[in-house]
């Protein structure tokens, strides 16, 4: 089985697999038409009625749904991307969500109290939100790499950290907002509208620029990794230490410099929050898109493409799961499917297996190796 | 495809020896027998019955069992606690050390093992793990033993003495099986020699009517350049399987068609090359924190292959780190290449152009889950023809990589392959084309035939001959005493972290060397 087709076809299957069984769940728990309803409600509720626009609605009914897909997406592209940066260098970055925290306040501070034209205060606020995940997920490049502590357990903690840093004290506290009329607000203050990012369907879809800097950054990160000595070098440092060190290649500078990349990466997330939607940093930051973004890289195979992808996938159910509530299905039920895949795409050693057993009638490849430690032949 | 249509009977309370290439199908064969590969066609029949191995599990229960040539114990565990790791003994569902390192001790006394069950694997050398290995397998009631490549990390005693190990499991009735490339040592112990080249047996003979030389022709198939007999320049046959193999015949130079004696070089020509390394009282110290090297004065000139002979942890590996920048220098000083050798740093020593082939391949020397071609341009990839200023030059490194794939005989010669697809001895192929395509001044060389086949050996060996004599300087570092030998212009006798002896061409004398390797001489100290 070629490489590309091992790498995509668990993920394919698993989703799949995920769609599958849900679907059982609600055809068993309530009845079959209505789970091939509420499927086909999630679909136009993501990528848009078409079947009522085709017979004349306004076009609103495509754009609105596409706008919620694409917003949703482009924060899951951007934490998804995250945590696949770090898993190339070979670090597992749970704390995408605190990062996210942290360039979601950067964002709303220098949108609401900088004042510079448009062109300028947009990327303004980028660069703050960037520079202040990176901050964060620098601490624990820097706590790993000269303190030994394994990345997983501060990147939990620090999650922590931002969550009650910002959500518990910095917001309702010293940095909380003042509306126009005196009164106070949850949240920051509202930013300036030369801060928002720039909307491309008209008002009533909430798809902003931010979709296409999502998109823009994971063509850009696999660029970097295939394409560039630096990013060479940070897939080489991910799958061989020890090797790479040998070859001359600066270890910890690589691994701290993409662990700071995916902290940016996850704090653009916020600023994509924020600038395009949120329109200030609120009292709490609400979904958990940091954590998702764990589901979206695994997804992808920590492929930057195949998280865009994948994001962009359940970004359109997550969107579209909204409309399942019309049929008596929770909402949720797209992060249900989610999970699930998320669940079945850890197998993907025995998705191999299973796919190997069927290509068997035809002569396995020399390298096809079992999953156990086989010496070389 | 790396076995075709291999058979091969194993008889009972005999120690039969599996010779053939890298790649030609022993251990492909071996772990079918244990359970490990599936065969895609053919039978498997045990006692008689057929028999279906689905998990080296079901082999284990019928008594067979592998030491691999990559160990596979924990470190940290004792030698008790890893022979029965699996099958533990237990009292009230806790797991009993007494009872397991008196079970241990039985099973080492039974077959005459001299090994202390409550020892850290980690503190035993290399000779005593795999002591460990075999007592594993005995101990889970091994009746066939399959040995892979046992003598490849072992020093010249060590290996002696597993050759009496063996020859002790076949008297009380155990089956042997050796996997070898070493032909010397196989007709010295095997009742019977199975050759295989490309994934068949082609012979099975009595080491009483072969000779070395009859083996290694029958390995590689008559004709070969490394036999040092006329290149035949005829086409190789394409391989049955996958293709994998190229018809074209190899070009002239690559194999080096030197007979496999010393090289007709003149020992004082070299003494004159420029200085590379000069270093006086290096000390550092081991992974464990004890010192390594205590002391150690040494030169390396341009155009002149320096080996280092030593019994296995005398500090050789050490000194190699040392002088690659991967490991701190505690004491000492040094020049290497016209810069100091304190603070020396894996890319600072590139910079100045040291080559390296670590002893440890993959660990050190390659990243299994790249590209060959990406493999090749590791270490050089900031420099043309790999990289052109921030980006990999993907032209540039296609057809370098190609070139070296060639030139090295690599197979198979498919710069997208992945590394780890790659048998080892082509592996080791891709890591000494790439260190010296570099053109380095001074090149470390750490065990760079271990494992390798005959026509593997020849190649590397001659290919570090060909560095020297572009006026390289070459430190070879190896347990292969013959192999330091044969190679060296000077050697240095290790012992303890300190040289010895020097010997300088043609004064080798083996029995002295011997002598200062188990440390007679260290007035040096």
């Amino acid at each position: 089985m070629p490489e590309r087709l091992s790498g995509i076809l668990p993920s394919v299957l698993s989703v799949l697999l995920a769609l599958a069984v849900c679907w059982g769940l609600i055809a068993l728990t309530l009845a079959p038409d209505t789970a091939a309803n509420a499927y086909l409600q999630m679909l136009w509720g993501g990528i848009g009625n078409w079947p009522s626009y085709l017979e004349g609605a306004a076009a609103t009914v495509l754009t609105r749904p596409l706008g919620e897909s694409g917003m949703k997406a482009a924060l899951l592209t951007l934490t998804g991307l995250s945590v696949a940066v770090a898993f190339k260098v070979g670090l597992f970055n749970i704390g995408a969500q605190g990062q996210m925290i942290l360039g979601a306040l950067a964002a709303a501070l220098v949108g609401a109290h900088l004042s510079l034209p448009a062109v300028l205060h947009v990327p303004a606020a980028l660069l703050a939100a960037a520079l202040a995940g990176a901050a964060w997920a620098g601490l624990a490049a820097l706590l790993k790499l000269y303190r030994g502590v394994h990345e997983v357990i501060s990147t939990i903690m620090l999650n922590w950290v931002a969550v009650s840093l910002v959500d518990n004290w910095l917001v309702i506290g010293p940095l909380r907002g003042v509306a126009e009329g005196g009164q106070s607000i949850t949240g920051t203050a509202e930013i300036q509208a030369t801060a928002a990012l720039p909307r491309l369907l008209g008002d009533v879809s909430r798809l902003n620029l931010g979709f296409l800097l999502a998109l823009f950054l994971a063509v850009a990160v696999w660029v970097w990794l295939q394409r560039t000595r630096s990013g060479f070098e940070t897939r080489a440092v991910g799958l061989g230490a020890e090797a790479a060190r040998t070859a001359g290649i600066p270890v910890a500078r690589r691994t701290g410099l993409a662990m700071a990349l995916a902290g940016a990466l996850a704090g653009l997330a916020g600023a994509v929050l924020v600038l395009g939607t949120e329109r200030r940093y609120p009292g709490t930051l609400g979904a958990p898109y940091g954590f998702d973004g764990i589901a979206i890289a695994l997804i992808g195979n920590n492929h930057p493409l195949g998280a865009a992808v994948a994001a962009l996938f359940f970004g359109v159910l997550r969107a579209g799961g909204t409309r399942m509530q019309l049929l008596g299905v929770h909402q949720t039920f797209p992060e249900l499917i989610q999970g699930l895949a998320l669940l079945f795409v850890a197998g993907r050693m025995v998705w191999l297996a299973l796919l190997r057993r069927r290509t068997a009638a035809t002569p396995a490849p020399a390298n096809a190796a079992p999953p156990t430690e086989a010496p070389r032949a | 495809m790396s076995l075709a249509d291999a058979s091969l009977d194993i008889r009972d309370g005999e120690l039969l020896a599996v010779v053939g290439e890298n790649g030609a199908g022993k251990t492909s064969l071996m772990n079918v027998l244990y359970g490990l590969y599936q065969p895609d066609g053919g039978q498997l029949s045990l006692g008689g019955k057929p028999a279906r191995f689905k998990s080296p599990r079901d082999a284990i229960a019928r008594g067979i069992g592998m030491v691999h040539q990559h160990f596979m114990l924990v470190p940290t565990l004792t030698v008790a606690e890893n022979v029965v790791l699996g099958r533990e003994p237990t009292r009230r569902g806790l797991f009993d050390l007494e009872r397991a390192v008196s079970e241990v001790a039985a099973t080492c006394a039974r077959f005459g093992f001299q090994l202390e069950p409550r020892a850290r694997v980690d503190t035993l050398s290399v000779g005593s793990q795999q002591k460990v290995e075999i007592v594993k397998a005995l101990h889970r009631g091994a009746q066939v033993l399959v040995l892979d490549e046992p003598t490849a990390v072992l020093t010249p005693q060590e290996s002696d003495e597993l050759a009496h190990v063996m020859r002790g499991l076949v008297a009380q009735g155990r089956t042997v099986v050796l996997i070898s490339h070493k032909l010397r040592e196989v007709l010295g112990v095997a009742d019977r020699i199975a050759v295989m080249r490309r994934g068949r047996v082609v012979a099975e003979v009595r080491p009483a009517e072969t000779t070395v030389e009859k083996l290694a022709a029958l390995m590689v198939g008559e004709g070969h350049p490394a036999l040092g007999m006329a290149a035949s320049g005829r086409a190789r046959e394409p391989s049955s399987g996958m293709g994998l193999e190229t018809n074209t015949p190899p070009p002239g130079d690559m194999l080096a068609a030197r007979p496999a004696s010393r090289p007709s070089v003149d020992p004082t020509a070299n003494t004159a090359g420029e200085l590379l390394l000069e270093a006086r009282g290096l000390q550092a110290l081991a992974d464990s924190g004890r010192p390594a090297l205590r002391g150690v004065d040494l030169t390396v000139r341009a155009g002149e292959i320096v080996g280092i002979a030593g019994v296995d942890g005398n500090g050789q590996r050490e000194l190699a780190e040392v002088l690659t920048g991967l490991r701190p220098l505690t004491s000492g000083e040094g020049t290497l290449l016209g810069g100091p050798l304190a603070g020396l740093t894996p890319a600072r020593a590139r910079e100045r152009g040291v080559g390296h082939v670590p002893e440890d391949r993959l660990l050190r020397a390659v990243v299994k889950a790249l590209t060959v071609e990406e493999n090749v341009a590791l270490g050089r990839h900031t420099r043309p023809p790999f990289a052109r200023g921030t980006w990999i030059d993907f032209p540039g490194r296609r057809e370098r990589t190609r070139d070296l794939l060639a030139a090295y005989d690599v197979r198979p010669p498919d710069p997208t392959a992945f590394l780890r697809s790659l048998s080892g001895g082509n592996q080791q192929k891709v890591v000494v084309a790439r260190e010296l395509d570099a053109r380095p001044k001074l090149l470390v060389v750490v065990q760079p035939t271990r494992g390798l086949d005959i026509g593997a050996v020849a190649q590397v060996h001659a290919k570090l001959r060909e560095a020297r004599e572009q006026g390289a300087g070459v430190l070879l570092v190896s347990l292969d005493l013959e192999e330091v030998l044969k190679l060296s212009d000077r050697v240095y006798v290790f012992f303890e972290g300190r040289v010895t002896g020097h010997f300088t061409r043609p004064q080798y004398d083996e029995r002295e060397l011997g002598r200062r390797m188990l440390g007679a001489g260290t007035d040096h100290a």
